[in-house]
């Protein structure tokens, strides 16, 4: 286990609701402030010196606490690590004090050409020790400890030798990461690759989930058979909601988050799906609104 | 079993239309592998052509979604994303659409390009506190020839042989859309980015060179014998950049600048 821990330099994150923040929200959330508990920020958007997306951000951490959530790291790339991407991110860790830091289960370059995508792993041992090794190198620059998302995934590999929740055990206990159980992406899994939802979720590590992520899927019909598309584009769904709930029974009351990045709606949508959320999370644990 | 090195190397060769190698590698599952890594592809071109579309607005606008997406397409092919913030895919698009365009009626749209690339990073600089006139007032006369001016880091001045902020600003959301007579001469604008959102404004070509070497660490006395701009303009020139809120230092000269 890294000696890295739970260092928290910012407002702690509740264990209750939160949305992730867009820009087309940014007026409206300082305007609104509605009741979420908190807010999770892409960290690329503000990498930035200054502008209006980063004054932005400024002001609405004066309302909520914050989690940053990277998408361009591409931790599980052979190419080198990107040291100026990290660079950006350790100033924008240092500039918004965010209390819950992520990246992603992914990789996303190959010969110095990015994707700009989430790209799946094969879960093998050598995976294992590859990802592990990139999170400690970023764990190291940050001073503290972050949390890695299970991936979407529309693909899986005939060289995988361990299940999901094999892999991502592995790689806690590896790299002394945490994890950001995104349900959404497990419940599309398990349509799309047959991964057995609830398993996965009985089976990650109790203790090592800090964080979960809510969303929307699409459905797409390839060839004879329907896929999800991980589009975070509408409400979440019933049987996610449900996945949710036997979730939070099994992991405890963990912040989460509504995501939404694709025909993002007013903020009140948002706020009534965090509503919703915190509903469950009340009924579930008993905790105070 | 494909090293990981080797089936990353494989996807990123499908990704980019050679899939054969691949598709070994897919647990299929029922659904043909080309179906599913299409989904992967799309994904990669959709996130780049929506950043391309995100800083190039009025370009689009202008060319229309079917050849923005043709010049999206042969770009992302000549100048793949090397960066893993989706922000930087921009850059080389205006010299792209120059060599694109060059030699066709459509030159102007790589200065169009060049603006829009301004605006972002302008957009995304950093903003210093203005100075007032008065800093420069309080320098004795015999020293302003040799002061410099520092300008806001979100300062970007572009200049074109067309009226390329017309087109800009009757591009803009709510506004015409009417085509601009592209005849109608050059522009040479400035773009910088305060607390009330990105301006750009065109000012003649004498003052535009003048700011432009104030820029670049000119003194006030070079940058007038640099740009030609007469010395009874410059009082309006200097106020005009002061009101602006553009001026974010004065270092006073000495007698022997």
């Amino acid at each position: 286990m890294s000696s890295i821990l739970r260092s928290d330099p910012g407002r702690s994150v509740p264990a209750g609701a939160g949305i992730g923040l867009r820009s087309a929200h940014h007026d409206a959330l300082v305007r609104e402030r509605p009741a979420v508990g908190w807010i999770e920020a892409h960290t690329e958007n503000y990498f930035h010196d200054g502008g209006p997306q980063v004054r932005a951000l400024e002001r609405a951490r004066e309302f909520y606490p914050l989690s940053l959530h990277g998408v361009g790291l591409g931790l599980g790339s052979v190419d080198e690590i990107d040291r100026s991407h990290l660079a950006r991110v350790r100033r924008a860790v240092d500039r918004f004090s965010p209390a819950l830091i992520s990246e992603h289960a992914c990789w996303g370059s190959s010969g110095g050409k990015h994707f700009n995508d989430l790209l799946p792993l094969p879960y093998t041992d050598e995976s294992v020790r590859h990802l592990a090794r990139r999170i400690k190198v970023v764990q190291q620059e940050l001073g503290r400890q972050i949390l890695i998302e299970n991936l979407s995934c529309y693909l899986s590999f005939r060289s995988s030798r361990l299940t999901e929740w094999e892999f991502l055990g592995a790689v806690v206990t590896e790299s002394g990461c945490g994890l950001l159980l995104d349900v959404n992406n497990a419940y599309v899994n398990s349509v799309n690759v047959g991964l057995d939802a609830r398993t996965f979720i009985d089976r990650i590590p109790v203790g090592s989930v800090q964080e979960i992520h809510l969303a929307g899927h699409a459905r797409r019909v390839v060839g004879e058979r329907e896929l999800l598309l991980d589009d975070h584009g509408s409400t979440v769904s019933q049987p996610v909601w449900q996945l949710y709930e036997h979730a939070i029974r099994r992991h405890g009351a963990v912040p989460t988050l509504i995501e939404w990045d694709t025909d993002i709606p007013a903020l009140s949508v948002l706020v009534g799906e965090a509503d919703r959320a915190q509903r469950l999370l009340e009924t579930v644990h008993g905790l105070a609104a | 079993m494909a090293s990981l090195r080797e089936l990353q190397s494989r996807f990123a060769a499908a990704l980019h239309g050679q899939p054969a190698e691949l598709f070994e590698e897919i647990q299929g599952d029922g659904i043909d592998p080309a179906g599913r890594l299409q989904i992967y592809r799309n994904n990669a071109r959709a996130m780049f052509e929506g950043a391309l579309e995100r800083t190039y607005p009025v370009l689009r606008q202008r060319v229309g979604d079917d050849y923005f997406r043709q010049l999206a397409n042969s770009y992302r092919e000549r100048h793949p994303s090397r960066n893993g913030d989706l922000h930087w895919v921009g850059r080389d698009f205006p010299a792209f659409v120059a060599a694109t365009e060059a030699d066709t009626g459509y030159a102007w749209l790589a200065d169009l390009a060049a603006l829009e690339w301004a605006c972002e990073i302008s957009l995304n600089a950093a903003s210093e506190p203005p100075f007032g006139v008065e800093s420069l007032a309080a320098i004795p006369g015999e020293s302003i020839a040799g002061t410099k001016l520092k300008l806001q880091p979100s300062l970007v001045c572009v200049s074109s042989p067309f009226p390329i902020l017309d087109v800009w600003q009757a591009n803009q959301p709510g506004a015409s859309g009417a085509a601009v007579d592209l005849d109608r001469g050059a522009q040479h604008v400035l773009i910088a980015c305060g607390p009330e959102g990105l301006g750009l404004h065109a000012v003649e070509n004498n003052a535009f060179e003048f700011i432009r070497a104030l820029q670049e660490g000119a003194s006030l006395g070079a940058a007038v014998d640099n740009s030609g701009l007469p010395l009874d303009e410059l009082p309006g020139v200097l106020g005009t950049i002061f009101r602006a809120g553009l001026v974010t230092g004065v270092v006073a000269g000495t007698e022997t600048e």
